[in-house]
């Protein structure tokens, strides 16, 4: 009994996560799986993935990278005969692991940080972005992508000064109180 | 032809030759774009481990918009796919938007659900039409295969276009007088929400996308007006290697870029000199300057 309760709560926690409603609905076709682009990087691909939560099986699947591979194309999306929107499930497990402080091996984690930190400003700033990026998950990863970087700004296309913030006080007020509605308001 | 314009992030920085190629050909065609005050960041960044906040703040920005009866133009795909995602889920989701309606009062702001976003290419075609479009080319770009490239957001999940085999790019390259390739990978993702973290794969994707295109008989690649897209594409591919064991030197143009070199502007309005892959060899014929 006990088991089953335990795998009812992980089901039940991902169908309340806002993408993760259908969980339920599922019919195990593999239509996900066999569309997504990435497939091949999947520990656990979508169809197996979805499976395993149905299972109740948390540790592996939070603590895989597997939906951290989602590159949110929507192929799985428009073709899933139940509707169940895979990407957005899969963000739903990527919020629920980021959340709950599971440390899947994927800097697309620290990317993904990074980039939501970088929304407070109003505006993306590219060049500070990607050098949070990198000094936070793998600086010589940053030092590969130099050339790249050098033809940007040499043709003025990454600015390396910040845009002006824009309504910051404003993206502040809006993403505090998502923050205190998500009732995670003490911690980051 | 009036239109609320929402630029996005990217094409203030990235995106500089595909916002001056759109300000061009929109003077030619006489679409007229205002743009948004105030818009920020359309939330998208923000989608994968925060959702709610996400949608919060592309409301924000459809609450903005929403004081214009105008349509909301979005090139960018990714900015046209969370706008319209936000309105979606707004309309559909009775908690989110609760939720997402408490949060935007913290900004004093209220969003009712009346804005229609659009992507330009949507526009192009329904509004300003094929007909004006090739009434205004000068240079026929006649002999040149192009191969229209889609990416993910313009036309999925939402459409309008099809959303695994889209057409519209194609219709406007033929309209230009140049031949539109068929490559099957046409509408496939390039992977670049994850170009900083994951290059290996993302690297793999951008190959398969040009291979595919280059086998079918591309010579050009006429991108979606998404900034990620476009400069995953025209930037990365000089760094990876083709079939033949040698770097990749597809050239790629946004289609506004495209339309401006029919229409025969000067390519330095069309910000064509900013692009990083080789696209002068294969424009050439049909430019009165050099680049």
């Amino acid at each position: 009994m006990y088991v089953i309760k335990e795998a009812k709560a992980f089901v039940d926690a991902v169908a309340n996560e806002p993408g993760g409603e259908k969980i339920n609905e599922c019919i195990q076709c593999g239509v996900c799986s066999g569309s997504c682009t990435t497939v091949e990087w999947w520990e656990y691909p979508p169809r197996k993935l979805i499976a395993m939560i149905r299972a109740g099986m948390k540790e592996q699947v939070l603590s895989s990278a597997s939906a951290f591979n989602c590159v949110t194309c929507y192929l799985c999306t428009v073709r899933c005969p139940r509707d169940i929107k895979p990407s957005a499930l899969m963000h739903a497990v990527m919020a629920i692991a980021e959340r709950e402080g599971y440390k899947p091996k994927t800097p697309t984690l620290t990317l993904f940080r990074t980039l939501r930190e970088s929304m407070k400003r109003g505006r993306i700033w590219d060049f500070g972005m990607a050098a949070r990026f990198y000094f936070s998950s793998n600086i010589f990863n940053g030092f590969k992508v130099m050339p790249v970087a050098l033809a940007l700004i040499s043709r003025g296309l990454m600015p390396i000064m910040p845009p002006k913030p824009i309504k910051s006080g404003e993206i502040k007020a809006i993403l505090n109180k998502v923050r205190s509605i998500q009732g995670t308001g003490g911690k980051r | 032809m009036k239109y609320l314009y929402y630029p996005g992030c990217a094409m203030e920085t990235t995106g500089v030759p595909i916002q001056m190629s759109i300000d061009a050909i929109s003077n030619v065609l006489g679409i007229e774009f205002e743009t948004m005050k105030d818009w920020t960041c359309c939330g998208c960044p923000g989608e994968a481990i925060n959702e709610l906040a996400a949608v919060s703040l592309a409301a924000r920005n459809l609450a903005l918009a929403e004081k214009s009866d105008l349509d909301l133009v979005a090139p960018c795909s990714c900015c046209y796919r969370n706008l319209l995602g936000a309105h979606v889920i707004l309309s559909e989701d009775r908690k989110v938007r609760a939720q997402v309606k408490e949060a935007l009062a913290a900004a004093g702001l209220e969003y009712k659900g009346t804005v229609k976003v659009r992507t330009l290419i949507d526009v192009l075609i329904n509004d300003v039409g094929l007909e004006l479009i090739r009434s205004k080319v000068k240079n026929q770009l006649s002999g040149l295969k192009v191969g229209a490239y889609y990416g993910c957001h313009q036309s999925r999940p939402y459409g309008p276009d099809h959303p695994e085999f889209p057409v519209w790019q194609d219709w406007i390259v033929e309209s230009l007088g140049a031949e539109s390739v068929f490559f099957p990978l046409k509408a496939q993702c390039c992977g670049g929400a994850q170009l900083f973290s994951q290059r290996a794969m993302v690297t793999e994707l951008v190959a398969r996308l040009l291979n595919n295109a280059e086998v079918h008989g591309a010579k050009c690649i006429a991108s979606t007006l998404c900034p990620l897209c476009f400069t995953n594409l025209d930037v990365n591919q000089g760094r990876i290697k083709n079939r033949a064991g040698s770097n990749f030197a597809m050239p790629i143009v946004a289609i506004s870029q495209l339309m401006g070199v029919a229409f025969g502007l000067p390519p330095r309005d069309l910000g064509l000199h900013k692009n990083v892959s080789p696209v002068d060899k294969v424009l050439a014929p049909y430019l009165q300057v050099r680049i």
